[in-house]
């Protein structure tokens, strides 16, 4: 997947808004696999909803998306599920982990399905985000911030175009943001992805080539 | 993944209710199974030649207080009243008894020593019709010998009513044979004499039947060319007892020989509430099924968030359900299993009594073929419903 474009789409919630001074609302966007894209937003302008849209599970939206020129309306469910194996790794703002799981199983409910990380560099992670004490933890007794940080991890447990990380360091220090920042931009050099990354303030520590307001 | 996968997914499994719909669904499928099985297991008792149940064939005649009787001939059976007959859903074949035409008087016993004389009648119906196995049944008018096949209820009647008074010796079905006996037959101008021999005794047949060839023969010979039409008839019905079959009699005026209607309705009262205990094994089938269906509902319900979470992940939808399929495959399994179980062993013990009918039981694959289709319709009707559930959640509007 080269090109994720959004031709006047705008959430189905906002429609009727004439005046809209959002850069990716009711307007042409394109992001080119490669490169990184920030997204900032105010809370309340739909970032999440935007996330939702490219990863197909909410189409309450007019206007179209399209993966290199195709709509994604109309990919099939193995498509889908295609895409979010292989083309686009996806950290939802709200880190959607199984708290009965322990932080490792998370991580691995997604590699299994890839097998794109061995447990070494899965523990590597772990290790570099400060939390290898809590590979074994149930999800459910870590803090927020150290959730957000196993979320990452397992977003980046597979092969993509594109990594779309909504909010990825809302809950994270400045030092921790840097790690991340310097995780993501390498696992994208690595396989030539590009980044979305969405913010409402808080932004990830990444050189980006072209910044949103959305 | 298959592990985590479980230990994901089982939570909200509630054992209670799935006890519940496996012990609902093991009474119903037993009970569908054990009726077909039982239904099997009693047939051969309704099939064999003798047993006192064999009902199946019905002996009619015109009713003679009915109103038609008292307009001439109308005692006879015509054509379109024999067609009229076959075409019923309840008739498989008709036989027309044809009556001697002729005068008749049998000699039994030695013609030297003490001998009985007295008139005599004879029919013949259709040899398919006749339940006694004669050996040689027919008729050589080169060696003239008259075979006849007697009702049991002759002989009963001779030994235990006539012989008895009379200080007679009783005889025996096999003395029978070979007691000397002889037929005058007058008519046409002509008084001649046969020898005759008991071949067989009928249970169904309350008369005394004779070859068809020699009743066309003789009746040839001797007859004045007077009936036509039969008297009577024999119909073999393939659901005795049956309502409609009473409401036919009655309203063309038949009368059935006997007590064979009523007699026969217990074949078909068997039927009737061995179909009766199987809608309400189905019926509990189908309840059980919903009780499961609620119950995967509301466990899905439970899950929803889990659910979007793994398809979001990129799991697809059958990778999702797969866990829960199996989980209901598994049950409907061991539910299979031991309905089958329960229904073996309840025929053992049901068997026990059967066998004192002689009956050795039917096969069993009717039965296991009951619970097994009924077993893959409800499990095919439960994967179904779990795969559109958890497809209903891909989008997450």
């Amino acid at each position: 997947m080269q090109r994720i474009e959004l031709n006047n789409t705008l959430p189905a919630v906002f429609a009727g808004r004439e005046e809209d001074n959002s850069q990716v609302w009711l307007r042409q966007v394109a992001f080119e696999r490669g490169k990184m894209y920030l997204i900032s937003a105010e809370s309340g302008t739909g970032k999440s909803s935007m996330c939702s849209y490219v990863y197909g599970y909410r189409t309450d939206y007019s206007g179209t998306i399209a993966f290199d020129g195709r709509d994604v309306r109309q990919l099939s469910i193995d498509e889908w599920c295609d895409v979010r194996c292989r083309h686009i790794a996806y950290l939802p703002q709200e880190l959607r982990l199984f708290p009965e799981l322990t932080a490792i199983e998370n991580v691995e409910l997604k590699n299994r399905l890839t097998g794109f990380k061995t447990r070494k560099q899965i523990e590597g992670y772990f290790e570099q985000l400060g939390i290898p004490d809590k590979v074994d933890s149930p999800v459910a007794r870590l803090s927020i911030g150290q959730q957000q940080r196993v979320a990452i991890i397992r977003t980046l447990c597979q092969p993509c175009d594109f990594i779309l990380l909504d909010e990825p360091v809302s809950h994270l220090d400045a030092a921790n943001n840097r790690i991340v920042a310097q995780m993501v931009t390498d696992e994208a050099r690595s396989q030539g992805a590009g980044v979305i990354s969405t913010s409402v303030g808080n932004n990830v520590m990444i050189k980006v080539d072209k910044e949103y307001k959305l | 993944m298959k592990g985590l996968m479980w230990k994901l997914l089982r939570k909200h499994i509630s054992t209670s209710q799935l006890l519940g719909f496996a012990l609902a669904n093991l009474v119903g499928l037993t009970i569908v199974t054990l009726a077909v099985q039982f239904y099997q297991d009693v047939l051969p008792v309704f099939n064999d030649q003798e047993s006192f149940i064999r009902k199946d064939y019905l002996i009619i005649t015109r009713s003679v207080s009915s109103a038609g009787a008292m307009l001439g001939n109308s005692s006879e059976f015509s054509d379109t009243d024999i067609a009229d007959i076959e075409r019923q859903p309840w008739c498989r074949k008709v036989g027309r008894f044809v009556s001697s035409e002729y005068s008749t008087f049998a000699t039994i016993g030695a013609t030297n020593g003490k001998a009985m004389r007295t008139q005599f009648f004879f029919e013949s119906i259709p040899s398919d019709f006749i339940d006694a196995d004669p050996g040689e049944w027919d008729f050589d008018p080169q060696r003239p010998e008259v075979p006849v096949i007697v009702s049991r209820d002759y002989l009963s009647m001779y030994n235990f009513g006539f012989a008895a008074a009379q200080g007679m010796p009783k005889i025996s079905e096999s003395q029978a044979g070979i007691i000397p006996l002889s037929f005058t037959f007058t008519g046409n101008g002509r008084n001649e004499v046969l020898p005759g021999r008991i071949v067989g005794f009928s249970n169904r047949l309350n008369t005394i039947i004779v070859p068809e060839e020699f009743m066309r023969w003789s009746n040839d010979r001797y007859g004045q060319g007077g009936h036509q039409h039969p008297l009577r008839l024999i119909v073999e019905v393939n659901r005795p007892g049956d309502v409609k079959i009473k409401d036919y009699m009655d309203a063309h005026h038949y009368d059935v020989a006997g007590d064979k209607m009523s007699s026969s309705k217990a074949y078909y009262f068997l039927t009737l509430i061995i179909s009766i205990v199987g809608v309400v094994g189905v019926i509990i089938s189908l309840l059980s099924f919903f009780v499961l269906m609620l119950s995967i509902y509301l466990l899905l319900q439970k899950n929803t968030r889990k659910l979007q979470n793994l398809l979001m992940l990129g799991y697809s939808p059958a990778q999702v359900s797969r866990t829960y399929i199996r989980l209901v495959v598994a049950i409907n399994g061991t539910v299979l299993a031991a309905s089958v179980a329960l229904m073996l062993a309840a025929r053992y013990y049901y068997m026990l009594t059967l066998r004192a009918f002689g009956t050795q039981g039917g096969p069993l694959w009717q039965s296991l073929a009951a619970a097994v289709a009924i077993m893959v319709c409800i499990t095919a009707g439960n994967v179904m419903a779990i795969r559109r559930k958890v497809l209903s959640l891909w989008i997450q509007e």
